[in-house]
């Protein structure tokens, strides 16, 4: 395997996760900027995702196609259930009850999920039967592949809803200013239901995706939530751009120090460049010098 | 209200008829993985342990009394280890503790253990855990030492294998399995070409693939400790084009790990201290465990039904179950077959001295010799 290979066999796989960390970041952001408040059960809406995937199209033998909806369909109700019952009743509190809200509704789902499926982690097939294909001696992985085309779609998707359509930009209205939002007549309450539907749904995206290479199970979602938590800093916290571009960047560097520098320490280096931005560059590589909001 | 007393009265009478039931039985407590990410495993100690109680208690019971369990769960944490323990010794009355299977959780409780004065059969494969001056912990499978052994005499000898790749968990049990690794494979002349640790629940191998690719091995050693870690890099070591043969720690025959990484583990070798089709006892208890339960028998099972068995015979030859009696009677038992091996005693309390080597033939675990060692001299 020549060097040019081994190069482009780690930057494959590190923009492959780094791609999970920025959709999982992606819905961090979302409901940042709408509550004001981080969402500790973001990494679960992606094992919940891989979970109703698994029971639709494993248990329940259905197409790929339909279970793949129908996991989406499963998601958009869980995220108006998490609206209504996490975030809506401790609204008009300061963030920290919502916080711990979050925290709590996460060893819940991660609790209920083990007495339901059990704690043995479960195989999910891949998108395409085929494993992948051979180019230049770097082998792409068929699953690998789609995470990364399913994420530019996400991304292509979210700027052409937020910036050109009227829902979109009442959303950005609203996570910009409530306040004036709800004097321009904007539905405050359903906006915010609406972000909650679409991160948990996004989420749910991303665990669907990332499945069939870390397996379905009860832990899946933490490690990638902490990791998309970093991403969401490095990029600017809050930041739409920023969680994609962290999420990527610390996927890819991540994938090349454990390929150059150590593999144990591989995390290590994910929480170095965290801690490198928090020094140097504390809003992340988007973020706006914003003191406090008005 | 009189209703209510009489009714207090009758319930007080039955626990008292209960109670005085219980001191015929000989009490046994088992430490286990009731709840927490472990479960599914504690579910097959409970069905292994109870299965040897209701035989044993259908043939007579030990000494003409039967068998009582007393089942405390550790949520699978070191704390809930310890507490489990303290609540087991502190209720009295029990003869002899089984459990649990982890090593970290047994060194948590370890000195608990040594405080209670009472047998405890455990299941951890760490070779320090019967080196800890606690006379009281008594080991019903074999260690790890054992198992470097096996994967280094097996992979040199039998496989033919000369340049080694060893890939290891860093935590307590792959780095000990590393070292034990290192120093058996010297014993034989060869030198390990990569060593590589990883933490648990990685989400890419890619690194670690590409590593052992590029250093030529012509094997791979492992000692991983999650079976879905064992998942992910089977897999990536087959579509990044690795073939090398493949000798591990038990976890590469793990069910879940056969039912994740699927091909991607065929013609792997393990080792091994409990298979089905390893000897009559095996498949005697495969037999008898798959007919009650509908799903065959691994280690977690086994281990638990031996240990059953070794206190019987250890009550049986003390003619009690003082604890001292009960300590030198499980001691002195030698050439005992159960389904772990022959069970021979040493003076540390270690119980089993080989393992089996095994081969995943198309998702089928094939017994394919069994190696067995001296015990450490008296």
């Amino acid at each position: 395997m020549t060097n040019m290979a081994v190069n482009m066999q780690v930057l494959f796989s590190g923009l492959a996760l780094g791609s999970i960390y920025a959709l999982v970041a992606l819905g961090f952001v979302l409901i940042i900027r709408a509550t004001n408040v981080v969402n500790f059960a973001q990494g679960d809406f992606a094992m919940l995702g891989a979970y109703a995937m698994f029971t639709m199209f494993t248990v329940l033998k259905l197409p790929y196609w339909l279970a793949f909806l129908l996991a989406l369909a499963v998601m958009t109700v869980i995220g108006v259930i998490f609206n209504y019952g996490v975030y809506y009743p401790l609204r008009n509190r300061s963030f920290l009850p919502v916080l711990i809200s979050t925290l709590g509704a996460s060893i819940f789902l991660q609790n209920t999920v083990l007495a339901v499926f059990g704690p043995q982690p479960q195989p999910l097939d891949k998108v395409f039967q085929s494993q992948g294909f051979q180019v230049g001696g770097v082998f792409l992985d068929s699953q690998y592949l789609v995470i990364l085309v399913v994420t530019v779609i996400a991304v292509a998707f979210q700027y052409f809803f937020f910036e050109h359509t009227m829902l979109g930009k009442k959303l950005q209205a609203t996570s910009q200013d409530k306040d004036m939002a709800r004097l321009l007549g904007i539905p405050v309450a359903w906006m915010i239901a609406i972000t909650f539907v679409y991160s948990a749904t996004l989420g749910g995206l991303a665990g669907i995706l990332v499945a069939p290479v870390l397996f379905v199970s009860i832990g899946m979602g933490s490690t990638i939530a902490l990791k998309a938590f970093a991403a969401t800093i490095i990029g600017g916290f809050g930041d739409v751009k920023g969680a994609i571009v962290g999420g990527i960047l610390l996927g890819v560097v991540e994938s090349f120090a454990a390929a150059y520098i150590s593999v144990p320490y591989k995390d290590a280096f994910a929480f170095l460049l965290l801690f490198i931005f928090l020094l140097v560059r504390p809003q992340g590589i988007f973020g706006e010098k914003v003191s406090e909001k008005a | 209200m009189l209703k209510i007393i009489t009714r207090f009265a009758a319930l007080a009478t039955l626990g008292l008829v209960v109670g005085a039931h219980a001191a015929d039985t000989i009490k046994i407590g088992l430490v286990n993985e009731t709840t927490g990410p472990n479960a599914e495993a504690g579910q097959f100690t409970v069905n292994g342990a109870s299965l040897a109680q209701e035989e044993i208690n259908k043939a007579g019971g030990i000494m003409g009394r039967q068998i009582e369990f007393r089942v405390e769960d550790n949520q699978s944490t070191n704390p809930g280890t310890v507490l489990a323990y303290s609540k087991l010794i502190g209720e009295g009355g029990i003869a002899a503790i089984l459990g649990p299977i982890r090593s970290t959780q047994i060194k948590a409780a370890s000195p608990t253990i040594k405080k209670g004065g009472i047998p405890a059969l455990v299941g951890g494969t760490d070779p320090s855990l019967t080196k800890d001056n606690n006379p009281w912990i008594f080991r019903v499978r074999p260690n790890d030492s054992y198992s470097a052994k096996v994967n280094a005499a097996y992979g040199v000898n039998d496989l033919k294998g000369k340049k080694w790749a060893i890939v290891h968990s860093t935590d307590a049990f792959g780095s000990g399995g590393k070292d034990a690794l290192i120093t058996e494979l010297k014993a034989l002349g060869v030198t390990p070409i990569l060593v590589q640790g990883y933490t648990n629940n990685s989400q890419d191998f890619t690194p670690i693939v590409l590593a052992v690719k590029q250093s030529g091995a012509d094997i791979l050693g492992t000692y991983m400790t999650n079976s879905p870690d064992v998942g992910i890099f089977a897999k990536q070591l087959k579509q990044l084009g690795v073939n090398i043969k493949w000798i591990g720690s038990p976890s590469l025959i793990s069910v879940t790990a056969l039912k994740l990484a699927g091909d991607a583990l065929y013609d792997t070798y393990s080792v091994a201290d409990f298979t089905t089709d390893a000897n009559d006892e095996t498949k005697a208890f495969t037999k008898k465990y798959s007919a009650k339960f509908g799903l065959d028998p691994d280690v977690y099972a086994s281990w638990a039904y031996g240990g059953m068995y070794i206190l019987k015979t250890a009550i049986e030859s003390a003619k009690s179950t003082e604890p001292d009696k009960l300590r030198a009677a499980i001691l002195a038992i030698r050439g005992l077959k159960g389904v772990e091996g022959t069970y021979d005693f040493d003076q540390n309390g270690d119980g089993v001295h080989g393992y089996h080597v095994v081969r995943n033939d198309k998702g089928k675990i094939v017994f394919i010799k069994h190696i067995e060692f001296p015990p450490p001299a008296k």
